[in-house]
């Protein structure tokens, strides 16, 4: 059985829903911007698969980082969302459910990280 | 920049562009009724602004800017009254060309968005302390 990078691996989810969140709350303050084209970012699945959790420095200057940005937001497609007639594709109620769901993932994240810390320490401490 | 801080200053160009259309629709309201003062002379002029979606150059966020307040120069609907001092020749005031349930829907649409920048800012605030309490020792 490899090792579980549970500590990187929570740490990389916590930077994705951050990222994310900073996508809705750019949506949410355009909600009203003509032609504004609703943001995303791409599926945490995604990232996992593309940047390997245990990545091969060739360079001790390497740093090791997660390609998440705003620039990986992509625009959603039309489907399953009604363009108004300013051309803005943000839909509010949308955007607060993404954003409640980013909030409870987060809570869920840092629980996880609580927890096997504490087990770490009370290993530790033993 | 840290995507959380990020959020906080999306959140906050939001409110900021949004408590601006507000005040902007109370002062179409307030002058509802402001005609000329000198005869023939035109009444308020209802304004309107337009929002503007602005990548900030250090950050890279898109934040919402208002872009221009201006004002429309639509027709004046008049009223017979020739006793009024913007009286014209004809007896005819100009009336401000403002629409009282335009304003007011346009006022609870800049509240509901205000709103949901707001609920933007907790959230963030949530996740920060959030992170924050990890590293609090509980036992």
């Amino acid at each position: 059985m490899g090792p579980v990078y549970l500590f990187d691996l929570a740490a990389r989810h916590a930077q994705w829903l951050a990222v994310r969140q900073s996508a809705i709350a750019g949506n949410v303050a355009n909600a009203n911007t003509p032609s504004y084209q609703a943001k995303d970012v791409k599926p945490f699945e995604e990232i996992v698969d593309k940047t390997h959790l245990a990545m091969a420095a060739s360079d001790p200057r390497h740093i090791q980082t997660v390609a998440i940005d705003i620039a990986a937001a992509t625009g959603r497609g039309p489907s399953g969302r009604g363009l108004s007639p300013s051309g803005n594709s943000v839909s509010l109620e949308q955007e607060m459910i993404e954003a409640g769901e980013v909030s409870r993932d987060f809570a869920l994240n840092t629980s996880v990280v609580k927890s096997f810390h504490r087990m770490l320490m009370s290993c530790a401490r033993a | 920049m840290d995507p959380l801080a990020a959020v906080l200053k999306i959140a906050g160009s939001g409110l900021e562009a949004q408590s601006t259309r507000l005040r902007v629709s109370s002062e179409n309201l307030a002058n509802a009724q402001s005609t000329g003062t000198t005869p023939g002379a035109d009444p308020y002029a209802r304004k309107t602004l337009t929002f503007e979606t602005e990548i900030d150059r250090l950050s890279d966020v898109p934040l919402l800017r208002v872009g221009h307040i201006g004002s429309t120069r639509g027709p004046f609907p008049i009223e017979y009254d020739p006793d009024h001092p913007a009286a014209n020749a004809d007896g005819y005031v100009k009336l401000p060309n403002v629409n009282m349930l335009v304003e007011m829907a346009d006022m609870r649409e800049a509240n509901r968005s205000y709103e949901a920048n707001l609920q933007m800012v907790k959230q963030a605030r949530q996740m920060i302390s959030m992170t924050i309490d990890l590293l609090r020792t509980s036992s």
